[in-house]
């Protein structure tokens, strides 16, 4: 017998369209809903007008649905109560599965019946209606349908993550009662914010239904099929669930005061269509303004797909209501923050007993911006009615907490209060056998029906397991009973190996530490994919803050290196290991790692050292100190605050000059030399400039007149053609922050501009920046025109695209005076130090090939690859099918994107633009950089520009008709290919694969290029303007990045699109790779090796019109504004980036 | 010492002394290798080591995260990234 899930594995399913469509249509009276005040009750209609409902069902078949669904949607005694009818709810639901059931019955394929439940008129998660109530009345309509022949339940149009983890479980209930076991459905519906009503994103619904183990996850409703495709993209990846796509006929609009739902039947359908091959979907069909034309449109194109396959891959997760966040993170581990603990925190407690609600929501969102991922909620209280509790706060924190929960108790009604509180995947925080499994069962019951994940921890009958195979051994019998008895998935299970203290010096938990880590390690290897977790701080119990504080940190940093997931910590103070005084960390780890010797306690050390140590290690210790001392800590740390007020001290007792030649000076002399070691980045160079920066400030006014702290005057200038400003920039902070005057002259500047300038300010040297690879073609030139001048001033030259041989080479024959080679603004500076200091003599210039000198070539193969008679390079072949693109022309992208952030290539962010690289770091060290800098300040960035939108993004793009004729192409008129619009030259390659961009493109006849513009908007410019002027340097230099990066995301995205649109995206590949080119073609942008020359960004903007979304071209024939990027887009699956 | 660097692409047989960067080598030899950010993220150099993986300096934690995000094979490194310790034949990938 061919049931649902034969079928499935056989073909895409085509379901019905809109049901209430059809009703409506015939106009229904008064008398046809049995009188006023039944009304709108849709339901009825099943017992009242059966034939409509038939009828409708066989125009669906008829059309070609292998499916109807029951007109049932709001069938449950909940909604009939408002019509007086509650108690009709079970006999319509039979009556309407029966009728469709006939209707099926009398068609000769088989035919099925999917029974309709809508999500009702009440939200659960805003609490209009209790956990209770809700269940009851959807377990009524669920036994309806299942006893009225429905071959399927269809949980749909959910609105509310809560309600469809009530609705399911009422579903399998009602299947338990009635054993007849059916398929579940569940369909959300993603509005066009992005989001559910509530505000839950497609993955936290995927996160927290997977574990209720449903069978198909799709979407219906609110939208058009165009408008599910981000979403759907997100279930293809990683649900593990067929997906079904019942999407609206286009967002409605409003005709004459009627709404009308646009697309028609053939607009319709070839868009569902192109989501269910694109998406892998399982089912399609329509909801609301559909009709049986439209699924007959649908079903002929719906018989040739084939059964979709996909590989989904599924992170295991936990969700709050809003959103889904993954168990291990990278860099590990996983924070849950541990101050909402009525045990823990004495701040807590007594909000508590306060019954301060909203005091403990603060409390929460601190946590949340502290950098927390998970929040640990305990609102145990001797005295106090714990399940109450639960209940209340949770009823407020769901929904205004973005991060999900772990529930901190060990009475079983306590946990389910609280899981049927949180609409999310929560953890349930734990289970143990402590007093056998009685009831860590009762609890595991609760995790699989309300799809929790559980923390188990290594406690068994005979109690705490010590050693690390007594905790291995637990560890393995909670596995069995979680993952092979239960079913859960084994990333669901969390094994807390537990943590003692080290403080107490008891003997028996001495060593403690080192099974606690080398139980995590074994846990790990043996129990595949489980997760593991540690409260850390317990480790430290009874020692004081500031030992505690350092322990804490090594203790999280050790068992990270061992294997472990997630970390109950106390976010604001997470240390990074690096910050930690070196012989700290010696004592500290001897501690943890138990080193006892003869005559050495690393505990009484560790007491001893730390004994007069206060709380708050760094301000503290930092009071401590000497003044001086403090000024260049303060320096050395960045702190632009704190600085002001020890500023103020050193002045009564300091010369202002001294202090700054010496100690403030002193300072970034250091900072200066630990970047060059790689041992600070460049954010925190930058922070030591802003304190640099704040510190001067305040010491100036008190400057005896005449004399002057500065040592030189440099010109700065980007050069000529090129518009790269922070370079440069970098360079007038560390300078002007190292007493160094600086008159930057801005970007695009010609030689002859500079030189004027320095008839007018005499300076010491010439600092000359570029980031292209013309740009330093121009500084020789500019070199060439200053020894014609007879200039001698010394130049610095520094710049992406320059090497030390090139300038110490080439650079040095073309002037007289010096030439020196930055590779960074530190390099700068000591040029500009030696420079003043007048020990330095004009370098002579390298010999030619210098650093080549030993490079020999032995054989230059004769590889060349000869040219086609076309001129083309024969290395590109000419047998790929052309693409057709979906229009001739250009477009605007009408849907400005919703979140730049998607596409952000967050790995070149951080350690291309912002400079986070590991340097000489260790893998450690570089990794809490990433994880207590780099993180924190991309999340501060997001939400400042969620607060403040400065992004204005727009983008062209378009189609043209080209034909390749040796090294250029030729661009057609779509209108008229006899037409001319440009003919656009590329650089050819001297050897090797002799490519060009021109050899992508077909010869012999009319081949399709992509042209793409796109830009975040002038606000964006201005700010990054304005935060320079301010000397916001860190924010500068950061907002500098984001926008560019995020420029680079934009174009990544109309790319992806156009890839779509010309149906090779086949190809893409998931996650970073896509960055890395992982895609078929390629995408070229002038000022790039395969295409240096920036002149051919004119014919581009003209054959977009960028002028219409404010794009233009500079006189360097760069794009304003700044952050604004174009690009051909070739689709040869050759063609890839190379240099000429 | 010296080494033997043979770019496959062109056949260009290169000899350098041990210790010397990929990325010289290629730059001084004029091999067919685009570089991009010469600080191993952004991938534009990726090259297969088809002989003599093991005669290349070890990888650092930035390279080995980048080539990780890419799922790419152990013999496919980033030719900013690399030393020659000895005779090593490079194919180039690019991205």
């Amino acid at each position: 017998m061919t049931t649902l899930d034969t079928l499935l594995r056989d073909k895409v399913l085509l379901l019905d369209g809109g049901m209430g469509t059809q009703i409506f249509a015939r106009s229904p009276t008064l008398e046809d809903y049995g009188g006023a005040a039944l009304e709108g009750c849709v339901d009825l209609l099943t017992e009242r007008r059966p034939q409509w409902i038939r009828e409708i069902h066989e125009s669906y078949f008829k059309a070609g649905a292998d499916a109807v669904e029951t007109n049932t949607f709001g069938a449950n005694p909940l909604v009939l109560g408002e019509f007086g009818l509650s108690d009709r709810a079970y006999a319509l639901n039979v009556q309407a599965a029966s009728l469709a059931r006939e209707v099926a019955r009398s068609f000769d394929r088989p035919r099925f019946v999917i029974g309709s439940v809508g999500p009702g008129t009440k939200l659960i998660t805003l609490g209009h209606v209790g956990y209770a109530e809700l269940l009851a009345s959807y377990r009524v309509q669920m036994e309806g349908l299942l006893d009225g022949g429905a071959d399927a339940v269809l949980i749909e149009t959910c609105q509310d993550l809560g309600q469809i983890k009530v609705a399911v479980r009422a579903a399998r209930e009602a299947m338990a009662a009635k054993r007849r076991r059916v398929p579940l459905w569940v369909q959300a519906t993603v509005e066009t914010t992005g989001t559910l009503l509530v505000g839950s994103d497609i993955a936290a619904v995927l996160t927290s239904v997977e574990p209720l183990g449903i069978d198909v996850l799709g979407l219906n409703c609110a939208t058009g099929p165009d408008e599910m495709h981000a979403h759907l993209q997100t279930l293809s990846e990683a649900s593990p669930f067929r997906i079904s796509c019942l999407p609206n006929a286009g967002l409605p609009v409003n005709v004459d005061g009627q709404v009308v739902y646009p697309l028609h039947p053939a607009a319709f359908a070839p868009k569902v269509l192109h989501a269910a091959s694109e998406f892998g979907l399982a089912i399609v069909g329509g909801c609301c303004g559909t009709t049986p034309d439209h699924i007959e449109a649908l079903a002929a194109g719906v018989e040739k797909l084939n059964p979709p396959k996909r590989t989904p891959k599924l992170e295991r997760s936990a969700a709050s209501l809003y959103q889904s966040v993954a168990l291990r993170q990278e860099p590990a581990p996983l924070i849950v923050g541990e101050r909402t603990n009525a045990n823990g925190s004495k701040k807590f407690r007594d909000l508590l007993a306060a019954e301060d609600w909203d005091g403990m929501i603060a409390l929460a969102k601190e946590q949340q911006k502290e950098g927390a991922h998970l929040l640990d909620l305990c609102v145990a209280y001797v005295g106090r009615d714990e399940v109450r509790d639960a209940d209340e706060l949770l009823g407020r924190l769901a929904t205004q907490i973005t991060l999900p929960l772990m529930i901190d108790s060990t009475e079983v009604p306590v946990i389910e209060r609280a899981l049927q509180r949180s609409p999310g995947k929560c953890v349930v925080n734990s289970i143990n056998f402590e007093d056998g499994e009685g009831k860590a069962r009762k609890i595991l019951d609760l995790c699989k029906t309300y799809g929790a994940a559980v923390v188990a921890l290594t406690i068994d009958e005979r109690g705490m397991a010590k050693t690390r195979e007594e905790k291995l051994a637990v560890a393995k019998r909670l596995h069995a009973l979680v993952v092979d008895e239960y079913g859960m998935d084994p990333g669901d299970l969390i094994i807390d190996p537990l943590t003692f203290t080290l403080g107490s010096g008891d003997e028996e938990f001495r060593g403690s530490a080192v099974e606690t880590l080398e139980a995590l390690k074994l846990i790990k290897a043996e129990l595949p994919g489980v997760m593991t977790m540690l409260g850390v701080s317990n480790v430290s119990f009874g020692l004081n803050p500031a030992a505690r504080h350092v322990l804490n940190a090594l203790m999280l940093y050790h068992g990270v290196k061992h294997g472990l997931d997630l970390a109950i910590f106390n976010a604001s103070k997470v240390l990074p290991v690096a910050k930690i005084d070196s012989e700290d960390r010696r004592m500290v780890e001897d501690l943890i790692f138990d080193r006892r010797a003869d005559g050495y306690d690393p505990l009484k050390a560790v007491l001893a050292r730390f004994s007069d140590r206060k709380a708050s290690l760094a301000d503290d210790r930092r009071a401590d100190l000497p003044v001086l001392e403090r000024l260049h800590r303060g320096i050395l740390d960045g702190e632009k605050q704190a600085i002001l007020a020890d500023v103020d001290e050193a002045l009564r007792d300091h010369d202002p000059l001294k202090l700054i030649n010496e100690v403030l000076l002193g300072a970034m002399k250091v900072v200066g030399e630990r970047f060059g070691a790689g041992e600070m980045q460049l954010p925190f160079v930058l922070e030591s400039a802003e304190a640099m920066k704040a510190a001067i400030k305040r010491i100036e006014p008190h400057l005896p007149r005449e004399s002057t702290y500065q040592k030189g005057r440099i010109l700065l200038a980007t050069v000529k053609g090129d518009v790269h400003d922070i370079g440069k920039n970098l360079v007038d902070i560390i300078l002007s922050n190292n007493g160094f005057e600086v008159r930057n002259l801005g970007i695009k500047q010609p030689i002859e501009a500079i030189l004027k300038e320095l008839e007018a300010w005499p300076a010491d040297a010439i600092g000359l920046s570029g980031l292209l690879v013309k740009s330093t073609v121009i500084m020789k030139e500019n070199l060439h025109f200053l020894e014609e001048q007879a200039q001698r001033v010394p130049v610095i030259l520094g710049g992406a695209a320059l090497t030390r041989d090139y300038v110490e080479g080439d650079c040095r024959r073309s002037y007289s005076g010096a030439v020196l080679y930055a590779e960074d603004a530190f390099e700068g500076l000591r040029h500009m130090q030696a420079l003043v200091s007048g020990d330095s003599v004009v370098p002579a210039p390298a010999p030619a090939a210098s650093a080549a000198g030993e490079i020999k070539i032995i054989k230059r193969g004769a590889a060349s690859v000869p040219l086609t008679e076309a001129g083309q390079s024969s290395w590109v072949r000419q047998d790929a099918p052309t693409p057709q693109p979906p229009f001739w022309g250009v477009r605007e992208l009408a849907d400005a994107p919703i979140d730049l952030f998607e596409f952000l290539d967050e790995f070149a962010l951080v350690r291309n633009r912002w400079g986070f690289s590991q340097g000489a770091q260790s893998d450690e060290a570089f990794a809490a950089v990433l994880r207590d800098k780099a993180e924190p300040q991309l999340a501060a960035w997001k939400a400042r520009l969620a607060a403040a939108p400065l992004f204005q993004p727009k983008a062209r793009y378009g189609y043209f008709p080209v034909r390749a004729e040796g090294d250029a192409l030729r661009v057609l008129d779509p209108a008229d290919r006899t037409r001319t619009l440009a003919v656009l030259g590329f650089p050819r390659q001297g050897a090797g694969r002799r490519l060009c961009i021109a050899d992508f493109f077909r010869a012999d006849r009319t081949d399709v290029l992509a042209l793409q513009l796109v830009t975040l908007g002038q606000a964006a410019a201005d700010h990054a303007a304005k935060l320079y002027r301010e000397d916001g340097y860190a924010d500068y230099f950061a907002f500098h990045g984001l926008a560019t990066e995020l420029t680079e995301a934009y174009a990544e995205r109309l790319h992806a699109r156009i890839r779509r649109e010309l149906s090779i995206h086949h190809k893409d590949l998931p996650g970073r790779a896509l960055f890395a080119q992982g895609y078929q073609g390629s995408r070229y942008s002038y000022g790039y090796p395969a295409c240096p020359d920036l002149e051919g960004n004119g014919p581009i903007l003209d054959l977009l019109r960028g002028a219409e979304i404010g794009v233009h071209l500079s006189d360097s024939h760069q794009m304003d504004p700044e952050y604004s990027t174009s690009a051909l887009v070739a689709w040869h699956p050759q063609a890839r980036y190379f240099s000429v | 010492m010296s080494v033997k660097v043979h770019f496959l692409l062109e056949d260009l047989l290169v000899e350098a002394p041990e210790g010397t960067p990929l990325q010289a080598i290629a730059d001084a030899a004029g091999a067919d290798i685009t570089f991009g950010c010469r600080t191993g993220s952004c991938g534009t150099c990726r090259v297969r080591v088809a002989e003599g993986l093991d005669r290349c300096s070890d990888m650092g934690a930035e390279e080995r995260d980048f080539l990780k995000g890419l799922d790419a094979p152990p013999d496919q490194r980033l030719a900013c990234q690399v030393t020659v310790q000895g005779d090593v034949d490079i194919e180039y990938l690019g991205l």
